[in-house]
């Protein structure tokens, strides 16, 4: 592609692994030390094209040694912003992988390359990869005017590299900790557990990680960018039709879609009404307690049973299988940190039990003042236990009982004027068992019920199609 | 191209893989990765070499890891880092381990990314050989796919066979496609090889080499000595050399 690079440039090259027994010489990596950095820097501080190595290049190194690396792009151009630099950087290791003979994993400060054995005997250099670098981010990149890159393989070089770059990262992951829902204009939807559950459909934006913890909103951004047609897409975000519980028509409408009309609506921050499905996977349970009006958590490593006397496995089988279950709800362990968390039921003010392992681990993330107003299975083991708790500790969810209590009272004595009516009343009813929880084949069953009469706390009826 | 290596246990799974990637490694002509994807073998003894770290033992270290991870980390690459530094790389060969099953936690996110990796890891060998888990299970869970060659490595009982026939069967069933399947018959004697030959090509197998009874294997595997050390004339390696050579051909 250029004169001056003596390998091949070219996307056939991204898959390249160099085996050992093929290399010339390994750089960074698990049992040496290096970093890349990439950052948007004013026009006059950029020297368009330039590439400078600081220390020994290839040819300089000694066949077989292990040498740090550093790797310091900077790029200039009017269009640029500093919150691309993430973007950009994560491209390093695209293009430099299309350098016939050089390997790249992984970014930041646990990157490892190497260089083939054939490709140093070429007179491939640290110096000719920059120079490929710079063609490949401007060719791609309209916005980029200027880029110049810098290799440092000398130690200290590379040690103060490495100290500068890891002050840029905080500072990035600061800010993308930071980012909201309401900053972003595409959501991701995850199929990968479908095969399970076939109405599940995992919606993830910022403020919402998938079930299994697995896929954060960057991670998405990531996944579609590697496969654009595979299990992770894009979801439009669409009309916000409820900014606090959190339901998006972007959402609804690809949920609907994807779930064959299973699934008409969800909202991401509550456990009532419209809850987020799951396939089974999730790492923890949210499940209410309408005995104390609080929510639990639970979460997989637990293997003691939570107050309602059923452990994580038994609560399992009601939460998942791509249904919305009243109450309940599936959810990694990463949503704990969202500062949406179940904000719509009231986030961390109605939680009233965890597992003390799990409220370890996620500690920076429950409010201070909430910290010791959660029971644990060490304070509360069962509903009676629990109720104590609360009452000791004033736990705010005590407020909304009495309120509701007091309501409840009016509520009884109108309804107690009124006796209850069925709704249906049939002589036979008969059912096929499917879906029903029967032992055997469920074709081989059917079930009767004589004298049968429904009663219900709400009909509805709906015109189909 | 991918070997894959099955078979019941006890037929000698492991040791047919093994010799078959000494085999392909001894004259230095090949890229060889070798992947021990079964967690009840001991391929990396046969092969004589240490495993440190596993793919198993990857996934539940970042399935630990991952929401303490900084966002602008990807999950993802660094599965892929810590793969490359799992597989053990010796001068003939490279050894990647699958190591133990999965515990109850949800991985089919963590299986996606794998596969995906090891997939683009295994296009950088000439020739890849796995030996994966003994019977049925593998193919139905289908964890081996794009597999070129499958060998599948029988004792010499009539059973043996059967269940390689099912075997393929199911692989059609389930349309995995491999593009050749082949027999192993291991510790055969003179006696019962014509017979199994006969009865494998009736029900419509092609049997790739047969494998005689060898005191040294017998030994070696009594000692816990890597196999791959084995004298270069020893009966059953020159069998499996035969089976490499078609192959490679």
């Amino acid at each position: 592609m250029d004169e001056e690079i003596p390998v091949d440039v070219g996307l056939i090259y991204e898959g390249e692994r160099i085996r050992k027994s093929n290399m010339y010489v390994d750089l960074a990596g698990p049992k040496s030390k290096g970093a890349e950095l990439l950052i948007v820097a004013p026009p006059e501080e950029v020297e368009d094209g330039k590439v400078e190595v600081v220390g020994p290049d290839i040819d300089a190194m000694e066949e077989g040694g292990r040498y740090p690396l550093g790797i310091f792009i900077k790029v200039a151009g009017e269009k640029l912003e500093e919150d691309l630099e993430g973007v950009f950087e994560r491209r390093i290791h695209d293009f430099s992988n299309y350098v016939q003979g050089f390997m790249h994993l992984n970014s930041r400060d646990i990157i490892w390359c190497r260089v083939s054995k054939d490709s140093a005997k070429k007179g491939l250099k640290l110096y000719h990869v920059g120079k490929a670098l710079i063609k490949l981010y401007k060719s791609e990149f309209d916005v980029i005017e200027k880029m110049q890159v810098t290799f440092y393989t000398d130690e200290k070089a590379v040690d103060e590299h490495i100290a500068r770059a890891r002050e840029v990262y905080e500072k990035r992951d600061a800010k993308a900790a930071a980012l909201k829902d309401e900053e972003v204009d595409v959501f991701y939807g995850c199929l990968l557990c479908q095969s399970f559950a076939p109405t599940h459909v995992c919606a993830i934006t910022p403020s919402r990680t998938s079930g299994c913890g697995a896929i954060s909103w960057f991670e998405g951004r990531a996944a579609v960018k590697v496969d654009p047609n595979g299990p992770i897409f894009e979801i439009p975000k669409g009309e916000v039709l409820d900014p606090i519980k959190g339901e998006y028509s972007g959402i609804n409408e690809v949920i609907r879609e994807k779930s064959n009309g299973a699934i008409e609506r969800v909202y991401l921050h509550s456990i009532f009404d419209y809850p987020h499905t799951s396939c089974g996977c999730f790492e923890a349970i949210a499940f209410y307690i309408p005995e104390v009006d609080g929510i639990g958590i639970v979460h997989r490593d637990f293997q003691g049973v939570t107050p309602f006397g059923i452990p994580f496995s038994t609560m399992a089988g009601q939460v998942g299988g791509g249904v919305q279950s009243q109450g309940f709800l599936g959810i990694g362990i990463a949503y704990l940190r969202s500062p949406k968390f179940l904000q719509a039921d009231g986030g961390w003010q109605r939680i009233v039990w965890m597992p003390s392992q799990l409220k370890e681990r996620v500690r920076d993330a429950i409010p201070e003042e909430m910290y010791d107003k959660i029971a644990t299975e060490l304070e509360a083991s069962d509903l009676e236990s629990l109720k104590e708790f609360l009452k000791q500790k004033q736990h705010p969810v005590l407020e909304r009982l009495a309120e509701e209590e007091a309501e409840e009272e009016a509520a009884e004595e109108e309804t107690r004027e009124q006796e209850a009516q069925p709704v249906a009343t049939l002589p036979e009813l008969t059912l096929p068992a499917q879906g029903m929880p029967v032992a055997g084949s469920p074709s081989e069953f059917t079930i009767t019920f004589k004298n049968a009469k429904i009663y219900a706390e709400k009909v509805i009826i709906r015109r189909k199609g | 191209m991918i070997i894959a290596v099955s078979g019941k246990g006890g037929t000698g799974k492991t040791v047919i893989a093994s010799l078959l990637v000494r085999c392909l490694a001894e004259h230095n002509a090949y890229d060889i990765l070798a992947i021990d994807s079964d967690p009840d073998s001991n391929l990396p003894e046969a092969l004589g070499v240490d495993v440190e770290r596993t793919i198993g033992d990857i996934r539940e270290e970042l399935l630990e890891k991952r929401d303490s991870l900084p966002p602008g980390v990807s999950w993802r690459s660094q599965l892929e880092y810590e793969a490359m530094r799992a597989i053990v790389e010796t001068r003939a060969f490279d050894l990647l381990s699958m190591g133990r099953p999965e515990g109850p936690g949800c991985y089919c996110a963590a299986n996606h990314v794998l596969r995906e990796i090891i997939d683009t890891f295994a296009k950088n060998y000439d020739y890849v050989v796995i030996d994966t888990e003994a019977g049925l299970e593998h193919l139905s869970r289908r964890t081996t796919q794009n597999v070129d060659v499958m060998l599948v490595v029988t004792d010499t009982s009539k059973r043996g066979i059967t269940t390689a026939a099912r075997i393929k069967e199911l692989a059609e069933e389930l349309k995995i496609k491999f593009k050749h399947i082949y027999v192993v018959i291991n510790r055969a004697t003179e006696e019962t090889k014509q017979k199994l030959e006969e009865y494998a090509r009736e029900i419509g197998l092609k049997v790739i080499g047969v494998v005689p009874e060898d005191e040294n294997v017998r030994h070696y595997d009594h000692e816990g000595k890597p196999l791959v050390e084995l004298p270069p004339d020893t009966p059953a390696l020159k069998a499996v050399r035969e089976i490499a050579e078609k192959i490679v051909r």
